[in-house]
């Protein structure tokens, strides 16, 4: 893992993210391996700790599905946090772009933890609003950059 | 003085003639070597290449448009767009402003 904790567990004490880290379990990718697909149900939550993962989304390309990649996954990010957030559905797919490796963090370990120390759970939900905050203000300002494509396409 | 004139003038006379003389053997071959380079040219590249629209002023796109595009090579540009909007995109939650939100892209799937 890079150096520091991952980006879940910042702002958390320390004692707490040793306790978070040893609920979970390790994934080892291999380079082009799926570590869910779109509509999966997501259970597990992911910390990147080796290697990087593609977040894709089908794509309509010569009347076949193709996927395309939308975010990109690095050391110390999260994949998956679809698993904490209703209808706990992934929306994307998430593939191994090299060897790769991640720690699994369950919903129900987490909550049951979040449950005795409440602390914790507020450090992590604010840290992955922030997550979920930087993928819907950059999508959002990727989309009205379309749409102003589409404005001075029309208006041309 | 008489001498003199007359060297002159058969000396420019000799350099007129090498010049007319140079020139009609040099005339030919840059034709020849064009048609010899356009021939190989067209065996080592059977398929022909629209250039598309003449365009004053404008930057060449790399693709001439409508011209069908190998998936994998159309796969790879998509991925270039979308990590040169998402570029793009965090560059104006950075520094938040109409110009940042607007600014050109590279990618050639965007004009």
């Amino acid at each position: 893992m890079t150096s520091g904790l991952p980006e879940l567990l910042r702002g958390v004490a320390e004692t707490d993210a040793a306790a978070i880290l040893n609920l979970g379990s390790r994934v080892h990718l291999q380079s082009g391996a799926v570590l869910f697909s779109l509509g999966d149900d997501a259970e597990t939550l992911f910390l990147v700790e080796r290697g990087r993962v593609a977040l894709t989304l089908p794509l309509q390309v010569g009347g076949r599905d193709e996927d395309v990649l939308v975010e990109e996954r690095q050391p110390g990010e999260t994949v998956g946090w679809s698993a904490l957030i209703p209808p706990h559905r992934f929306t994307l797919k998430a593939t191994a772009l090299v060897e790769t490796e991640l720690l699994g963090l369950s919903r129900a370990a987490l909550l049951d933890y979040f449950a005795t120390r409440p602390e914790a759970g507020h450090a992590v939900t604010r840290n992955l609003a922030a997550v979920i905050g930087q993928r819907l203000q950059v999508f959002q300002a990727m989309w009205l950059r379309e749409v102003q494509r589409v404005v001075d396409h029309r208006s041309a | 003085m008489e001498m003199f004139l007359m060297g002159l003038c058969l000396s420019m006379l000799g350099v007129a003639a090498a010049a007319l003389a140079f020139g009609a053997a040099t005339r030919g071959e840059p034709g020849r070597a064009e048609g010899e380079i356009l021939a190989k040219a067209a065996e080592a590249h059977p398929l022909t290449v629209s250039m598309g629209t003449p365009r004053f002023f404008a930057a060449g796109t790399g693709l001439p448009p409508h011209q069908p595009v190998p998936l994998d090579v159309l796969l790879l540009q998509i991925e270039r767009h979308v990590r040169l909007e998402q570029a793009a995109a965090e560059s104006f939650i950075n520094q938040p402003s109409s110009a940042s939100l607007h600014s050109r892209t590279m990618s050639p799937l965007a004009h």
